[in-house]
């Protein structure tokens, strides 16, 4: 299980310092504070143990920066400095050994075998843990041919574009399907009417009417039918990490309950969760499933008013999180409502 | 112009007069004393009246749809939204009335509602509220507004936009559902 990050001068952060919960954490925060980077720095710290890439080469790859120059990663500053990113895990929720990876780049550094890796890098890599990257935009109906392409060509993609593909593709695991992914796949078989096939590196949902390709389908639901295939193909499975940037994008409301019951499943068999979501029904959906013993917690990014720097707050209760960027939202339009109906009054 | 009631303290730093509306007391000359209802606060501004209605509950989610386990849940909170935004508008009438029969309502009116709700929900409950109040002329043969405007919303909203008026709350006073 992840525990713990920390950033210093890294991409738009100062200094972030996060404890994480074992189970879901959700991040909100308005456009420009980070959530993403958040997720894909844990991201690559993940998928490295299991792809045996240099965590500073992952880390170029899902970042992309301008000419791959990994230096770039470094916060803004007139003169020269360093950065880093640190991640913490342990093996097990109640274990206490936890392991720690840094990276540290400076703004001069240009490739990533220039970077240095510090803290426990063997014993990180020899311990491996199954991850997946699940971006905002769906790639399951740009899977024929993107796969090779992204292969053989250097084009300019992050990788976890391909990275997800690859793990859709990944064969169903061999045996009977236990139990607890059973139920859940019949929770999404029901939800999108079909379950899903490849052929040719094409994806279709297989139905009594037939066989329906992914180009066809709502995104809502090819969303369903690529969790459908990460836990039929044992993706996720106990001890594994998910994470989700802006599961809500072209997701209607009564999908969106299935996804959120999805995800408080896996959590409950040991996955574990990161979510950054602008959605307040994401949210709400999350807060009403939660039931005795989930592991929830809320992180919120903010600006600093006055320094402008990227901050963070935590809580495990919904109501206590503050601030709370998609609640001021509502919050910003009430402010606006009054001043057209009153004017001055008050002020 | 300081007004308590409820568990909140206004401070209303421009008013002409402010009173607790609903008041029990017989024995001062604001007491209500009407078969009617009436909402909590009026403040009494040199181009403008204030109604003011307080409600502070333990669980604002009863009151919120999307916060609903399952249908028969949904229906319920469904029906407490309602209920309050029924409450709300029957209050604001009754006060209405009371206050053309003293022959005070003669300036624009402006109903703040203070809730302990997230601004989604206050903002829902406000646009709900708007239509039935009503807010403006409500046929081309009225004369008159019921009411200039309407608002719903929590305390951190009331301060942030009300400098002139601020609140504090004092003690817990939190009502359950209906």
């Amino acid at each position: 299980m992840i525990t713990k990050l920390k950033f210093e001068n890294f991409t738009a952060f100062e200094k972030l310092d996060i404890d994480f919960s074992p189970g879901i954490n959700l991040f909100i925060g308005e456009n420009g504070t980070g959530k993403t980077h958040i997720l894909k720095a844990l991201y690559a710290a993940c998928d490295i143990t299991k792809s045996k890439k240099g965590f500073a080469e992952k880390i170029n790859d899902v970042f992309y920066p301008s000419g791959k120059q990994i230096g770039r990663l470094v916060k803004r500053s007139k003169a020269s400095c360093s950065g880093y990113v640190e991640v913490k895990r342990n093996f097990f929720f109640f274990e206490p050994d936890i392991i720690a990876l840094r990276l540290t780049v400076t703004n001069h550094t240009m490739t990533p075998d220039k970077a240095k890796i510090t803290g426990s890098p063997k014993q990180w890599m020899d311990n491996s843990v199954e991850s997946v990257f699940i971006p905002v935009k769906d790639m399951m109906a740009n899977a024929p041919g993107f796969r090779s392409l992204y292969a053989t060509r250097n084009i300019h993609f992050e990788e976890v574009y391909s990275d997800i593909i690859d793990r859709a593709f990944l064969p169903a695991l061999r045996g009977p399907i236990d139990r607890d992914r059973g139920k859940l796949l019949d929770i999404l078989q029901k939800s999108m009417d079909g379950k899903v096939i490849s052929k040719n590196e094409e994806f279709f949902l297989k139905n009594k009417q037939g066989e329906l390709e992914f180009t066809l389908l709502a995104e809502g639901v090819r969303k369903l039918g690529l969790l459908w295939l990460l836990i039929q193909n044992g993706t996720l499975l106990s001890g594994s990490v998910l994470f989700w940037d802006e599961p809500e994008a072209n997701l209607n409301p009564r999908l969106m309950q299935t996804v959120v019951g999805i995800l408080m499943e896996l959590q409950r068999l040991g996955v574990q969760v990161f979510v950054s979501t602008h959605d307040y029904v994401l949210l709400k959906e999350f807060d009403l499933a939660v039931r005795e013993g989930d592991r929830i917690r809320y992180h919120s990014l903010y600006r600093s008013k006055e320094t402008q720097e990227i901050m963070h707050s935590a809580s495990d209760k919904f109501q206590d999180l503050a601030p709370n960027a998609i609640d001021d939202t509502f919050g910003s339009l009430i402010d606006r409502q009054i001043s057209n109906d009153m004017g001055g009054l008050g002020k | 112009m300081i007004v308590e009631t409820d568990g909140y303290r206004f401070d209303f730093q421009d008013a002409i007069d402010a009173f607790k509306f609903d008041e029990t007391d017989n024995t001062k000359s604001t007491f209500h004393g009407a078969p009617m209802k009436a909402v909590d606060v009026i403040a009494m501004l040199p181009d403008a009246y204030l109604f003011i209605e307080i409600k502070d509950y333990d669980s604002p989610e009863e009151f919120d749809e999307l916060s609903g386990a399952d249908e028969i849940d949904r229906k319920a909170k469904r029906d407490n939204f309602k209920w309050l935004k029924n409450y709300l508008k029957y209050k604001y009438r009754d006060s209405y009335l009371y206050r053309h029969a003293e022959g005070k309502a003669d300036k624009p009116i402006h109903y703040l509602c203070l809730i302990n709700f997230d601004n989604a929900l206050n903002l829902a409950l406000r646009k709900s509220l708007k239509s039935e109040l009503p807010v403006g002329k409500a046929s081309r043969r009225w004369v008159h507004e019921l009411s200039k405007s309407c608002q719903v919303l929590n305390l951190d909203a009331w301060n942030r936009n009300f400098p002139k008026w601020p609140v504090q709350k004092l003690v817990r006073n939190i009502e359950k559902v209906r």
